[in-house]
């Protein structure tokens, strides 16, 4: 077995070639029925029945009409999607970077059998298990400009911390730290689980022939976590883009819309102002925009499959 | 360098799974390195306790006390009074109990039907295979906030909205992130076993169920905590599905208590915390199992 | 069980927990075997001798008064069974929403003014005004502009409930400390200089040193307890502060634009977000939760930072039972060049159109407009009556509880402004808080503020309607 068949997209069909057969259509068809009777029945009906929405106006309760294309214009018109596009766009770039390298280098670290790495492991996953309702609280312990923990800090070392929640500069990157604190060990299971699946073998055989551990990271770790990274890359950028509890909890899309991403927007258009078609349009917008990063995603996993070892 | 120095930062993962079998020599270097490794370890410990120690000590605080303490102070005394409280609660036992089945059958059900689905996608060859991940992947990328309407038009339209069916049918039967993260699993195992089983007639239930699965323990519990969490924490689907509160989950027992008078933190801290201890519990074990299982992910033995 | 101690395996752990779970799950099921059925939705005969209404409310705390008040009710109606369903208000409108397209609403509802309009239009809640003449209701029993809240087009949605005004709470043991006493007669402000109010505030803010802001020696850097906290909220907030000065948020009930872009309001706002900041006597904008709407303000004034917490009187109970370590007080807004006013705003309870038990839903309406639930509700302390002679019942309950609210009752026999209704309202309220926050927190001016404000909301108001 060569590095190279490991982890790559090649590595998705069956060595065999040929043609399928109706058997294997068959045991194909049996493995797949039921989830993909959950995906049509739970997701694919709604997300047909969103886009014809996004050509009514619908208040959910008096009778829908047809408008065509207008909600489109209107919520750039008079609902800023394009701003908070942008925001969306900026939170993802805080975001992701920072969230991926610091899961990664945890799961590095913790992945050994020394005494206190599996409790540590237990504390990094904590704020992935907590209740989101009590969240707000904890971040006014932290975040408060007069009270909280960080300006309290901030005032023994003489510095007089901002108002970070309501700082059109701050606001954005504190949400972002609040995210990544809270998920950033839930991906580090990922990568864990990635690290455990890497034969030791690899390693030794680099040790003997001499390679640095920097450049066995670099050469054995991060190309057989490829199938690993593709995973968090992609479920993280698309998690991100929706991103709406964090931001719901702290600052509710403030200073002024300094905040609002999209998926704040269109939590306020369905169930605050019940313009359904409208939130809509909305979810098409971001759902085309998040289809396009993915697909460039995968492009570029693709484009780079071949590593070999020796 | 040596391969018997390897077991330090940055380095293999594998080979240092077997430090303590191994005679280890201690050098100044490998102490220096351990003590920044364990400095490190207390950091990253601090970064993520410090919020729950002060959600812990708050939480045995009176309400006022709690609004105008530093989180730091400590509580004056340890009184259960508010555990009591949220415990003795109109209906605290019924939305727990009404947690705990739904998050059980979600989880049974997402992770088989899922690992069932994700086998196909790595592992089987049928027409039309990569057009249909890209169906699943997308649902991925679908905001949730607004299908939930249609969602809600149709369970009502099956009549089952007000019932547990509501709270679970949606996630039990599979879900594209557990297929996606299972498939990438499978995609790393080497094929060769698929084939041998195979040339030796097996049915690709028996490899599915006899090799892949004991190979694939770690993923599977990965993906049941993530099945788990999600039920257990869910919140807008429940509140909106269900009216009567012999159904409620407890999500929406703890959003009972805030307000727009003024939310019951003291009330509400308790109650987290009460909820958190058994997910807290049930993740020290399997991330234990996650580790202890290597030995069986390995194929180089 | 054994009290040995026992290493279990995963798998016997996992036998107990899906045991403990089936458990809890099928202890919570016996309430009945009826009852466990309908939750797996086989739903068995329900006792049709009764009327099984639902009253949904949002506030747990009113819960408890009206459980009281409809425990009587159910007493009275033998044949009628009253069950509440409590639901978070950030969830509230969503919920009643949803519930009406599966059929699942509840009979009778409070409603809040933003919601007023848009379930009128959208026809969920009943015209009641038949009913009302019907049984002979006197309708000027109650304090004055609730009924005109509840009306659109001369018809009423809803019997009033109960009232509120804004007011200041006063943190009297800080007074005693800095040796000032509560106003006596009702200050005054005007765009120009403050008047009498800013000098008022001046006294009442207090750096680490114990220094007023008008004494000499006052370090401005170094403030301890600010005297008030405006809020960018257009009921606890600025919106008393706009009539004072002749301007308003809509000009009447209805209306498919705002008025909010106005010579006065600049005057108004700039006086809140500037004059009042540079004065050092407005806590900053940025503590009072996000977009400055006045979401910590209730915890800044239990934690001392606040002299004055202005706010409306649903407040009582939650600031009775965080400030157990000093005595509150209350005393009036200001009056401006225009007078004194204070927004008004009131519940009602609607009455679903969807109801299978009409006559019975407004028999619970009925009484819950009527004298014998409202004493119930003042004299626990829970609201201010609707019915205005029966209002010295709330005061008395606070009274007794070391909590002078008679300001409040003061305010609502003076110039109300009504809680701005029209279609829309809920989420154009929303979007004139982003609107105005720059200018509160000081990186934007009134009037681009306020013209940016007026600009969304009259199209969320016009496009609703």
């Amino acid at each position: 077995m060569t590095a190279a068949a490991i982890g790559t997209e090649a590595a998705a069909t069956t060595t065999r070639t040929g043609k399928p057969t109706g058997r294997d259509i068959r045991t194909a068809l049996g493995f797949l029925a039921p989830s993909l009777i959950g995906v049509i029945a739970f997701l694919l009906v709604p997300v047909v029945v969103v886009i014809v929405l996004s050509f009514v106006k619908w208040d959910l309760l008096t009778p829908p009409s047809f408008v065509g294309v207008s909600n489109y214009i209107d919520i750039f018109r008079y609902d800023a999607v394009g701003h908070s596009l942008l925001v969306t766009a900026y939170y993802v770039l805080l975001n992701i970077p920072a969230q991926t390298v610091i899961a990664l280098g945890l799961a590095v670290l913790l992945n050994r059998k020394l005494p206190g790495t599996s409790f540590v492991r237990v504390l990094c996953v904590l704020p992935y298990l907590a209740t989101p309702v009590a969240m707000a609280v904890v971040w006014n312990w932290f975040f408060d400009p007069s009270t909280g923990v960080i300006n309290t800090l901030l005032g023994f070392v003489g510095i007089a911390g901002p108002s970070w929640l309501s700082s059109q500069v701050w606001a954005m990157p504190v949400v972002a730290f609040a995210n990544i604190w809270q998920y950033v060990g839930y991906n580090m299971l990922f990568f864990l689980a990635g690290l455990q699946s890497i034969p030791a073998s690899m390693y030794e055989a680099a040790a003997i022939d001499g390679a640095s551990r920097i450049k066995q990271f670099f050469s054995i770790t991060l190309p057989l976590l490829r199938p690993t990274m593709l995973f968090v890359l992609v479920t993280g950028v698309i998690g991100s883009f929706q991103v709406f509890d964090t931001v719901y909890v702290l600052t509710n899309g403030g200073p002024g819309d300094a905040t609002e991403v999209m998926n704040s927007l269109i939590y306020k258009s369905a169930f605050v102002g019940f313009r359904i078609g409208d939130a809509a349009a909305m979810s098409v917008v971001l759902f085309v925009v998040i289809l396009v990063v993915t697909i460039v995603q995968f492009g570029y996993f693709r484009n780079r499959t071949t590593y070999e070892m020796n | 360098m040596t391969a018997t120095s390897a077991p330090t930062l940055a380095a293999a993962p594998r080979a240092t799974a077997d430090v303590p079998h191994r005679p280890t020599r201690i050098t100044p270097g490998r102490v220096v390195r351990l003590v920044i490794f364990y400095l490190l370890l207390l950091i990253i410990a601090l970064v993520f306790l410090t919020p729950y120690l002060f959600s812990l000590n708050a939480s045995f605080k009176p309400l006022a006390a709690i609004l105008s303490d530093h989180a730091w102070t400590p509580a004056t005394s340890l009184s259960l009074t508010n555990f009591k409280e949220v415990l003795t609660s109109n209906g605290f036992a019924t939305y727990l109990g009404n947690t705990v089945l739904i998050t059980v059958i979600i989880t049974v059900g997402q992770v088989l039907f899922s690992l069932m689905g994700a086998y196909a996608f790595a592992r089987l060859r049928f027409p039309g295979r990569d057009a249909l991940f890209w169906l699943y992947l997308s649902m991925l990328m679908v905001p949730n906030v607004v299908t939930m309407i249609p969602l809600y038009v149709l369970m009502d339209g099956a009549h089952l909205l007000n019932t547990y069916w509501a709270l679970f049918l949606p996630y039990t039967l599979g879900t594209p992130y557990a297929v996606f993260l299972m498939r990438q699993y499978f995609l790393t195992l080497p094929s060769e076993i698929l084939e041998a089983a195979r040339l030796d007639g097996c049915s690709e239930a028996r490899i599915l169920f006899r090799i892949l699965i004991p190979l694939a323990r770690p993923i599977i519990t990965t993906a049941a905590i993530i099945a788990f969490v999600f039920s257990w924490n869910n919140f807008l689907w429940p509140l909106i599905a269900t009216n009567s509160s012999d159904l409620q989950v407890v999500t929406v027992g703890l959003a009972n208590l805030q307000s727009n008078f003024g939310t019951q933190w003291n009330l509400v801290l308790a109650g987290s915390i009460l909820v958190l201890i058994p997910l807290v519990v049930l993740f020290v074990i399997f991330q234990k199992q996650i580790v202890n299982s290597i030995s069986l992910t390995g194929t180089n033995r | 069980m054994t009290r040995r101690p026992v290493s279990m395996t995963r798998r016997q752990l996992l036998a107990a927990l899906g045991t403990a779970a089936g458990a809890v799950a099928g202890s919570a099921a016996l309430g009945g075997c009826s009852n466990a059925a309908a939750r797996w939705g086989f739903s068995g005969n329900p006792d049709s001798a009764k009327a099984n209404l639902t009253y949904a409310l949002w506030d747990t705390y009113q819960q408890e008064g009206y459980q009281k008040s409809i425990d009587q009710f159910t007493a009275k109606h033998p044949d009628i069974s009253v069950t509440i369903q409590q639901i978070p208000y950030g969830n509230y409108a969503p919920k009643i929403t949803a519930s009406f397209i599966s059929g699942n609403a509840p009979d009778l509802f409070w409603v809040n003014t933003p919601f007023l309009a848009d379930w009128i239009r959208q026809g969920i809640i009943a015209d009641v005004t038949d009913r009302v003449r019907a049984a002979n209701i006197d309708t000027s029993v109650y304090v004055e502009g609730l009924v005109e809240l509840h009306e659109r087009e001369g018809k009423l949605y809803g019997l009033p409930k109960d009232w509120d005004t804004i007011c200041f709470y006063y943190n009297k043991s800080y007074f005693q400390k800095l040796g000032v006493s509560a106003p006596t007669e009702q200050l005054e402000w005007n765009p120009d200089d403050g008047g009498t109010f800013l000098k008022f505030l001046r006294t009442i803010t207090s750096d680490s040193k114990g220094k007023t802001a008008d004494q000499p020696g006052f370090d401005p850097g170094d403030i301890v307890t600010y005297a008030v906290g405006n809020t960018n909220d257009p009921q606890s907030g600025y919106g008393s502060y706009l009539p004072m000065n002749g301007g308003a948020f809509i000009a009447e009930p209805y209306a498919a634009r705002t008025v909010l872009d106005t010579a006065p309001n600049r005057e108004t706002i700039s006086f809140l977000s500037q004059m009042l900041v540079d004065e050092h006597v407005q806590i900053p904008y940025g503590e009072l939760g996000p977009n400055a709407d006045g979401s910590s303000a209730l915890t800044l004034f239990a934690q001392g930072r606040l002299a004055l917490f202005q706010a409306g009187d649903w407040n009582t109970s939650s600031i009775s039972e965080l400030t157990s370590n000093f005595e509150v007080g209350t005393f009036l807004l200001p009056r401006g060049p225009q007078g004194g006013w204070t927004v008004f705003n009131g519940l009602t309870d609607g009455t679903s159109t969807a109801t299978e038990h009409p006559e019975q839903t407004w028999l619970l309406a009925e009484w819950l407009g009527g004298a014998d639930s409202q004493r119930i509700m003042g004299s626990g302390g829970y609201i201010w009556p609707a019915i205005e002679s029966l209002d010295p019942l709330y005061a008395e309950h606070w009274k007794k509880n070391k909590v002078d609210v008679s300001a409040f009752l003061t305010a609502a026999q003076g110039k109300k402004s009504l809680y701005p209704v029209a279609v829309g309202m809920a989420e154009a309220v929303s979007d004139v808080q982003t609107a105005l926050a720059p200018t509160f927190f000081g990186t934007a001016s009134a009037a681009t503020g306020l013209a940016k404000a007026q600009q969304v909301a009259d199209y969320r108001i016009s496009s609703g309607a």
